[in-house]
């Protein structure tokens, strides 16, 4: 596992979701985070001085809850506008992410995100990190092509 | 003074945050226009009068820039203050849209950072936001 590449998902994971959804990360899982239910997962693929992707799944309902802290909302928004909601949410972390992995300096290009169902394979991945949400959890891995 | 803005993103959701986040600013807001692409944004550059364009890059159908390059080349709209507001990273890109007269923010964002380039972008002071919003010297009446 690379660990920088794990520092930068990380650090983009938390900064998106702390000043985005309004949730503050924590990096020791707690039992109920360690084991909640997935309840999305979304894919996007970059293209540049190397390719590949970055899948965000979020698990443990907080999506209903990060939907309506980012929109101003009391009530959760649809499961369409969730489903954006989790779809800009990957795009900021995988647009953070990249720059820390390969520099400033160079260009990647970024496919509009795409759902995933839950139960989609996330083998073979180059670096995967957990951040704890308050009752659940986000996952990120990120795979590169060769 | 009012600002009558466009936000062109193609995400419904991020549309939303951004217009939130506009209002929690302090800048005087006319109209707001939306569109989902470039195309969808010139469109409505088009048939309405707009002060301000708070554009994404990465869109279907037509990308943002594409639409700021398109804009720059029509006389009516050239001088259009434009700013990006994307998870764009790099220095190369960033600069290339600095070249062509547009702000730049960062997603994620707070909503003293979008007031400070729309502030930059308008030549606008800060103050003039909480004093109703008296142009400075950018040429545009608003």
């Amino acid at each position: 596992m690379n660990h920088s590449m794990k520092a930068a998902l990380y650090q983009a994971a938390a900064l998106t979701f702390e000043e985005l959804g309004f949730l503050f990360p924590n990096a020791e899982l707690e039992p109920g985070q360690k084991s909640a239910v997935v309840d999305g997962m979304v894919n996007l693929d970059f293209y540049g001085p190397f390719n590949g992707s970055l899948i965000l799944r979020v698990c443990g309902e907080i999506l209903p809850t990060i939907a309506a802290n980012m929109l101003g909302q009391d009530e959760p928004p649809s499961v369409a506008l969730q489903q954006d909601v989790l779809g800009e949410l990957g795009n900021v972390v995988c647009g953070n992410a990249l720059p820390l992995i390969a520099g400033r300096e160079v260009v990647f290009r970024l496919s509009p995100p795409c759902i995933l169902g839950t139960e989609s394979a996330l083998e073979n991945s180059a670096a995967q990190i957990q951040i704890g949400l308050e009752g659940g959890r986000a996952d990120v891995f990120l795979f590169i092509k060769q | 003074m009012a600002f009558n803005v466009l936000v062109v993103d193609d995400s419904a959701a991020m549309r939303s945050i951004i217009i939130k986040t506009l209002r929690i600013s302090g800048v005087p807001l006319g109209e707001v226009y939306q569109a989902g692409n470039g195309q969808e944004g010139l469109q409505a550059v088009e048939e309405n009068w707009i002060d301000l364009a708070l554009v994404d890059l990465n869109m279907p159908t037509m990308g943002g820039e594409e639409m700021i390059t398109q804009l720059r080349a029509n006389p009516d709209t050239e001088n259009l203050p434009i700013v990006v507001i994307s998870t764009e990273s790099s220095d190369t890109r960033i600069a290339s849209l600095r070249g062509q007269g547009a702000g730049f923010i960062h997603k994620p964002f707070k909503p003293e950072e979008l007031r400070e380039q729309i502030s930059f972008i308008t030549g606008v002071s800060n103050e003039s936001f909480d004093e109703g919003g008296a142009v400075s010297g950018s040429g545009f009446d608003f």
